[in-house]
């Protein structure tokens, strides 16, 4: 059995499958990273995932074009990340409950709206056809590279944009005006604001991107990886994206390693399941185990740091 | 006075509330319908009053109907009020109801026992495993400072996948063509308290009981004490020589207890083998009516008979008209964000507090010249 | 004095806080260009209400403001930063995380390429104006890893490179080494010989003799007047800032103390600046005596009191009630030794805002034999408690249902005390027990303090109220900089003059004389 399982591992195949499944999550996760700098703990990236995976589907149906689809999922996204920013910043609806609220909404919610916009019920099949699914590319040069053409080439557009914004959010966040006024929002509102820095402003901006990012997630869920949209697609994602970006350490680039961390774990369930002795369903605990013991090892190994920053920075509630 | 207007403006901030929820919906009917007003009469008295030939009559099974649906969630409702109370974010109930459900289930077929205990007996190991499951959240976060909410999130998956693991490959009764688990006996199974298929059952009363346990708890006990000051002001309490770190851990078991109950109760009142393949809702559920109930015990049936009314009134829209009965997502979903809104209708509070001032000043005035005098 | 000499003038300033407190009451205040200019006066005196309304942070009721010879409403801190005024908190403003030359630039941030930082320009500013104006910080380090010294460097050097001409201290030494201070003053005497003003807000008289040209004393709201800094004594100082304005008569008997209770013996505590904030402290109180500290706030209270109600722990020194350790005790064990305190911050740790008074009065008892039958609360018990609690402590409110946070500043203070006097204590922690509150309730509860000790409670009485700690101590220590100043066994021949020069560190009484506060050897 395990020299089965060595077998299938060590395949360009498998690897690629690691890639496929780890994009969405890294969406959410860049979501989850971008609202975690400005300070605000973003819990419904796993609704505005459902609800614009199925927006995404529909925008192409109509347009016939998977990059509107693709658009109108961002805005979809961004829209509802500015509609839970209006309730917590505005209505002062404790943040964590307006996501629960936004999670509500993509678990039942998405259902009655296909109805009410296709008379669909459950899933989106009938309105998927190859030319509205986003495309993949081979790469040229690289695709002729063997092994490594093999894994990395021939992807959709929205992995290599995936991978791509673990870049781009680093950029934002460490190299723009707009990245530094988030982290000071998320660390010390009282020092951004004494230097006219708007902090509602910013972390209405931050939430908003943090949606789009999960808008594109749920995009990249419906119009690629499930190849329409149906009811239970997402399935956590949205969830393991916040483990992801806390295991993460809250950064860009941690929070990718946690993703794929997840989406190997994902990809082994998927060939394990086929092997003889071995449970599927405890495969499929392997993620969620991980990322909770992650957490663990993060918080025991913060524990001091967070002691030490209490203690030289008494204003800083954190 | 102050204090009764205050009260009547909460209330009517809760009434206004779930009117604009219920707005919210009636919009999406009437957007999604042919017959919008026939899907609203489904909607808003369906679930109780029954049209025969143009003559409404009170519908006493679809009542029964609508108390059954609560005794899961009135099971969550109350633990989310426990944790929520302290001040936790903890949100493992869905998991822990299934896997409470299935270990109650798993005792039903494998304890043999004559009397009338064996559900009761069935319900307890539900609710241990419930309070063990639970230490994980609390204890990561008392002792380590882990995000109880993260960690609750993770561990609502583990549940169900190590339930779904032995539900297939040690516990399922192969001769049925879905996976379920063999019938628990009969000894188990939690009895109905009315005739018909309604599935009210004296697991409804059992709930109502710990309504009135964990009212008591929470505003008669030390205990229940402890952890509401703790999620009011944790350094008060700990100044106050509360032990902090233990009642948070304790918060956190009793909800796990209360959700391991709800699963076991309503997987041996509603059915007769264990089939859930996916987490049930009911730990979710479970936090729009402890919002509901403002964390209040006591108002938890309330709230769980009004959600258990609505979805009930969303199947029926979903059976009898053309409206998906998720529409109660939408609903709940819009119930939440209005409910939970402090500065939602917060033009109007501002007016009463300075009308509150405003009389205390006058009041205050009026001693003064009358020590004058 | 010509009046175009004049960078700000603050006249006729009123200030009345929606409370009703008012914090200023006509006060003249008026800067030269290029001076160091002290502001001072005791805790309270309305120096800070004062600079909040220079910058824009608060807006005065009464009275103008003239900057630069134009009248200006500065609604903001923004406005104020565009007049010039630039104002260093006594909490930094400043995030952690980030770089020096990244919180420098914050809100202002150089750009590249229409999008992105210019972080070489962000330091070569850091850099240029670190060198003209002799504050030397390092651009590239992130602020959580700095001494504090630097990051106040940070904090000047944030304000100059938005233009400050004229800059607010607020109490800049308070927090620095001896060292860091002399480097300050260094660079302050620097500024100023390159014409900016300085408004420096301090009560160390040593220091205001150092560095400043002229002071204005505040003193209850109000201006004690402006002097040149070298034509006035700090005796002369000490006067007009410590003093009272009316001499409370309270009626006590006189104390008649027994055995010793709180044995505190060379406490150490440095505090996370590396700052001495306790260097070996020791004293007694005895039971049924009222023993007072005295201090200008910041000279090691509230360390003091944290320690021994386990809020922190000292680095070195013991602490025993009645025998036992309190060092090491946690918050239950302290209380069951008969310790209560009424703590400086009651908001945080008096009471739980959110809920009813009677909660918030039986949280240090409700575990109690008396309050439960068996699992279940004896609501009787505790209403009967919680309404004797209220009738005894005259707590003005609806019912023992209200919440707190419905009532005043004075019955929120007296539910604390209800609490904390009636659990029958051995030893009463009081800080600053009257603070903010209205003439009603300071009235009673100082007279509940004298009550419980004439029946034999030992109280420490901590207060930055002279009028208080003179009036209400039997007997009194004055705290300078971590170290007790004096002790005087008996108050009642006590003057102000002679306090204010303990309490600013212009005389220290001998070893021997302090030594005596230790009843017990």
């Amino acid at each position: 059995m395990w020299g089965q399982l060595f077998d299938t591992i060590f395949k360009a195949e498998f690897l690629f499958s690691v890639i496929r499944i780890t994009a969405p999550i890294l969406f959410a996760a860049m979501g989850a990273v971008i609202a975690d700098k400005a300070g605000v703990v973003n819990i419904g990236l796993e609704g505005i995932m459902m609800i614009s995976a199925l927006f995404g589907v529909l925008f192409s149906y109509w347009a016939q074009s998977w990059l509107v689809g693709v658009i109108g999922a961002l805005f979809v996204g961004a829209l509802l990340g500015l509609m839970m920013g209006f309730f917590a910043l505005k209505l002062k609806t404790d943040i964590i409950l307006a996501g629960i609220a936004v999670n509500m909404m993509g678990a039942g919610g998405t259902i009655f709206l296909l109805y009410m916009f296709t008379g669909m019920r459950g899933n989106t099949g009938a309105l998927v056809s190859s030319n509205i699914l986003i495309p993949t590319v081979s790469i040229p040069l690289l695709q002729n590279i063997p092994i490594l053409g093999e894994i990395l080439s021939g992807h959709s557009v929205l992995t290599y944009v995936a991978f791509l914004l673990v870049w781009l959010i680093w950029l934002l966040l460490y190299r723009t005006p707009l990245g530094l006024n988030i982290r000071a929002v998320g660390e010390n509102p009282n020092a951004a604001s004494s230097v006219g820095v708007s902090v509602l402003r910013i972390k209405y901006i931050a939430i908003s991107l943090s949606g789009a990012l999960a808008g594109l997630g749920g995009a990249f869920m419906s119009m690629y990886y499930s190849q329409g949209w149906n009811s239970g697609m997402v399935a956590g994602r949205g969830f393991i994206a916040l483990a992801a970006q806390a295991m993460g350490r809250g950064e860009p680039v941690g929070a990718m390693f946690s993703s794929l961390l997840f989406g190997l774990a994902q990809a082994l369930r998927t060939k394990v399941s086929g092997l003889q002795g071995v449970s599927s369903y405890l495969v499929s605990l392997i993620p969620y185990v991980v990322t909770i013991l992650g957490l663990v090892v993060y918080a025991a190994s913060t524990l001091k740091r967070v002691k030490k920053i209490k203690a030289a920075h008494p204003e800083v509630k954190r | 006075m102050k204090d009764r207007r205050m009260f009547v403006f909460e209330l009517v901030r809760g009434a206004a509330a779930i009117a604009v929820a219920l707005a919210v919906g009636t919009i999406f009917i009437f957007l999604s319908s042919d017959e919008p007003l026939n899907a609203l009469r489904y909607l808003l008295i369906g679930p109780l009053v029954s049209m025969k030939g143009g003559l409404a009559s009170f519908n006493t099974q679809g009542f029964y109907t609508i108390l059954a649906a609560m005794i899961p969630t009135i099971f969550t409702g109350l633990a989310v009020c426990v944790m929520f109370s302290s001040n936790q974010f903890n949100l493992a109930g869905e998991g822990i109801v299934m896997a409470g459900g299935f270990v109650a289930a798993l005792a039903g077929i494998y304890i043999h026992m004559n009397t009338g205990w064996h559900a009761v007996i069935c319900v307890l190991i539900a609710a241990a495993l419930g309070g063990a499951i639970m230490l994980i959240p609390a204890l990561l976060k008392v002792k380590l400072g882990a995000s109880e909410m993260v960690t609750s999130l993770m561990l609502n998956y583990v549940c169900m996948y190590v339930v779904l693991h032995f539900l297939n490959y040690n516990f399922a009764d192969r001769s049925k063509g879905s996976t379920q688990t063999y019938a628990f006996a009969d000894t188990a199974k939690i009895g109905a308290l009315v005739p018909g298929g309604s599935k009210l059952t004296w697991g409804f009363v059992a709930a109502l009981v710990f309504v009135v346990i964990i009212g008591l708890l929470m505003y008669r006990t030390r205990w229940g004490y402890a952890i509401r000051m703790i999620g009011i002001n944790q350094a008060f309490s700990k100044y106050s020589g509360m032990k902090v770190g233990g009642t948070i851990v304790l918060a956190q078991v009793i909800g796990g207890v209360l959700s391991g109950i709800g699963g076991g109760v309503e997987v041996l009142g509603r059915y007769s083998t264990f089939l859930w393949k996916e987490l049930p809702g009911y730990g979710w559920t479970g936090i729009t009516i402890a919002i509901l109930a403002k964390n209040n015990p006591l108002l938890v049936p309330l709230a769980a008979f009004f959600i258990a009314y609505l979805n009930k009134g969303c199947q029926l829209m979903a059976t009898y008209c053309d409206v998906p009965s998720e529409m109660i997502d939408i609903i709940q979903a819009a119930i939440f964000l209005f409910f939970a809104a402090e500065q939602f209708l917060s033009g109007y509070r501002q007016k009463i507090v300075v009308k509150n001032t405003r009389a205390d000043l006058a009041k205050a005035a009026a001693s003064v010249e009358g020590g004058a005098e | 004095m010509e009046q175009n000499d004049l960078v700000v003038q603050m006249k006729g300033i009123t200030k009345v806080y929606p409370n009703g407190i008012a914090a200023n009451q006509s006060v003249d205040f008026s800067v030269r260009q290029g001076e160091i200019h002290a502001l001072m006066g005791e805790n309270g005196a309305g120096k800070s209400t004062l600079m909040k309304m220079l910058f824009g942070l608060e807006q005065p009721t009464e009275g103008e403001i003239v900057v630069n010879g134009e009248k200006v409403s500065l609604s903001s801190p923004t406005v104020a930063i565009a007049h010039g005024i630039g104002m260093v908190h006594q909490h930094f403003m400043l995030v952690p995380s980030l770089t020096v030359a990244e919180n420098i630039v914050l809100g202002m941030v150089p750009k590249k390429s229409g999008m992105f930082i210019d972080f070489k320009k962000a330091i070569e500013l850091t850099k240029e104006y670190s060198e003209r104006f002799n504050l030397a910080v390092n651009p590239d380090a992130k602020v959580v890893d700095i001494p504090v010294g630097m990051k106040q460097k940070v904090e000047i050097l944030k304000a100059l490179i938005r233009g400050a001409k004229i800059l607010i201290l607020d109490e800049p030494t308070a927090v620095l080494t001896t060292q860091e201070t002399t480097e300050l003053f260094r660079e302050l005497i620097h500024l100023k010989e390159q014409g900016y003003t300085i408004i420096f807000i301090s009560h160390k008289l040593n220091e205001i003799k150092q560095i400043t040209d002229r002071l204005t004393i505040m003193r209850g709201g109000k201006c004690m007047g402006v002097y040149e800094t070298a034509s006035i004594t700090e005796q002369e100082i000490s006067r007009l800032m410590v003093g009272r304005d009316v001499i409370l008569d309270v009626q006590k008997d006189e104390a008649q103390p027994t055995d010793v209770v709180l044995k505190v013996r060379d406490l150490h505590y440095t505090n996370e600046w590396n700052k001495k904030m306790l260097d070996g402290v020791s004293f007694d109180v005895r039971k049924g005596e009222i023993l007072g500290i005295a201090g200008v706030e910041g000279n090691g209270q509230r360390e003091l009191v944290d320690m021994l109600f386990d809020l922190s722990e000292p680095d070195a020194g013991t602490a025993t009630v009645n025998g036992k350790d309190v060092i090491n005790a946690s918050q239950a064990r302290i209380r069951a030794m008969g310790v209560s305190l009424v703590p400086e911050d009651r908001m945080t740790y008096g009471i739980a805002e959110a809920a009813t008074i009677e909660e918030n009065l039986i949280s240090d008892r409700f575990e109690e034999k008396r309050f439960n039958n068996g699992p279940l609360f004896n609501m009787k018990a505790i209403h009967a408690e919680s309404d004797r609690l209220i009738a005894d402590y005259t707590v003005l409110c609806k019912s023992r249902k209200q919440k707190v946070k419905m009532l005043s500043g004075g019955n929120i203070q007296k539910v604390v005390v209800a609490r904390e006097f009636s659990s029958d204590p051995t030893l009463i922690i009081a800080d600053q027990p009257t603070r903010g509150i209205d003439v009603g309730a300071t009235e009673f509860i100082r007279k509940k303090l004298v009550d419980l000790s004439r029946a034999g409670t030992a109280v420490l009485l901590v207060s930055a109220d002279l009028n208080e700690v003179m009036e209400l101590s039997d007997s009194l220590i004055v705290l300078y900089g971590g170290k007790i100043a004096a002790y005087f066994e008996d108050t009642s021949e006590l003057d102000d003059v002679v306090m204010g020069e303990y309490m600013l560190g212009l005389k220290r009484q001998s070893d021997e004389e302090i030594g005596r506060v230790c009843h017990e050897r």
